[in-house]
């Protein structure tokens, strides 16, 4: 079987950082109540109890709040990135210290490091895992195929992701159950539209402090990610020029 | 924000529904003449390619918000262009050969997790409601799913919104009798 040399219970960039990290993740739960909802039913009925669960999401403070929801339901979680450059290392440090939940992220990773952390969480033998993208069910189509069989499904979270296991179920290339969470009403409506036109802008003024009133902003692609941003971005007052 | 918002498409039922949105509607290749900062969000490769940044002003500011960092063809810049550097956290300036310059925003990679902190949490409590609720899905029909990909029951769905409306504190009404009735006949007209 192919296998990662990584250290068992984790890897992440520095330990010290987990007051600050636990702080973020307690300021994002504040704004989850749906998610807290499902954490006490969790706490109480434990539906995922002894289930090992695998996942590889943007390793952010709402992330976090995810994982303490799946821990109350009795799941032994482990979590990977599902993108090199999206992870919160005060976050990693306080999910790895303060909740015992065992982490492989590293913010600015490179490709190796990369797939060796989704190697790691896979060494655990996930019988639920959890997607952002689809890499994690494709390395074990790829790579680890004999480790198919343990896993019950696989849930993924965005449209890329969704698209890559379309095309596998229609090769009959897909092996295992797989549940679209991004296809939820009450994911892509909001998440994608409000979330990705909002947080993009954030990203970018970040980035740059750039004003952007006066700029002219091209959105290429108008799914539910382009309208967000898109009407996020326009002028108060609709202009169309025929220009082009 | 007050941005001039242009918007692209290969989807033409969309690309209508820009127009009508009130946007202004162009080819990438247009558009690359008259913006200053793209956003590309198609979940596609190659959407902005080399020529189009040719075509950009000087200063163009380039960034990415879709899952994998192939929407730009950052490769294809940073082998054409003259010279690279970082002038800021997350921002790559290339001169081309003619001297005028593009910036790649957190190398093509989503900007809103590169750069920022990703989506607020208001909208990852419904996500991840929907994560939790498909992790206990699976244990409940252990045996019985077949290898494909299934989606949330409307049912479940409409109870995550009624749970967030809940907690917003935002109560709304439910149809009597006689409207679910109505919905579900045909012979009532005028």
């Amino acid at each position: 079987m192919k296998g990662s040399s990584m250290p068992r219970n984790h890897d992440v960039k520095d330990l010290s950082l987990a007051k600050q990290g636990k702080l973020k993740i307690e300021w994002a739960g504040r704004n989850m109540p749906v998610l807290k909802l499902l954490e006490k039913r969790f706490a109480k009925e434990k539906p995922l109890k002894g289930i090992r669960l695998g996942a590889c999401l943007h390793v952010t403070s709402e992330t976090a709040n995810l994982m303490l929801t799946l821990k109350a339901g009795g799941a032994d979680l482990a979590l990977c990135a599902s993108n090199p450059l999206s992870t919160q290392d005060d976050v990693t440090a306080s999910l790895v210290k303060d909740f015992t939940v065992p982490t492989f992220a590293i913010k600015g990773e490179n490709k190796k490091t990369y797939y060796e952390h989704l190697n790691a969480v896979l060494d655990t033998n996930p019988e639920i895992t959890m997607d952002d993208g689809a890499d994690l069910v494709s390395l074990l189509h790829k790579e680890r195929p004999q480790q198919l069989s343990q896993v019950i499904g696989s849930s993924e979270e965005t449209t890329t992701g969704v698209i890559r296991l379309k095309a596998m179920e229609q090769d009959k290339a897909l092996k295992i159950p797989v549940f679209a969470v991004n296809d939820s009403a009450t994911k892509h409506f909001f998440d994608n539209r409000y979330g990705t036109g909002q947080s993009t802008l954030d990203g970018i003024l970040r980035a740059t402090n750039v004003l952007l009133a006066g700029k002219t902003f091209v959105v290429c692609g108008y799914g539910w990610c382009g309208r967000g941003l898109a009407s996020r971005a326009r002028h108060g007052s609709a202009r169309r020029c025929n220009r082009g | 924000m007050g941005a001039h918002v242009v918007v692209t498409e290969v989807d033409p039922v969309k690309a209508l529904e820009a127009v009508m949105d009130g946007f202004w509607v162009l080819r990438i290749a247009d558009a690359a003449r008259v913006g200053d900062i793209f956003v590309t969000v198609t979940g596609d490769k190659t959407v902005i390619s080399f020529e189009h940044m040719q075509k950009m002003k000087d200063g163009a500011l380039i960034a990415n918000s879709g899952h994998f960092n192939v929407e730009i063809a950052v490769a294809e810049l940073e082998k054409r262009a003259k010279s690279k550097r970082q002038v800021r956290p997350y921002v790559d300036e290339y001169t081309l050969k003619d001297g005028s310059k593009r910036f790649i925003l957190g190398e093509g990679r989503l900007i809103n997790l590169v750069a920022a902190e990703g989506h607020p949490a208001e909208v990852m409590d419904m996500s991840f409601a929907n994560q939790a609720l498909a992790a206990e899905f699976f244990v409940k029909n252990k045996g019985k799913l077949k290898t494909q990909v299934y989606t949330i029951s409307p049912e479940m769905d409409a109870e995550i919104a009624q749970l967030k409306l809940a907690a917003m504190g935002v109560k709304i009404d439910t149809l009597t009798p006689e409207q679910k009735k109505y919905l579900t006949s045909w012979q009532e007209g005028t």
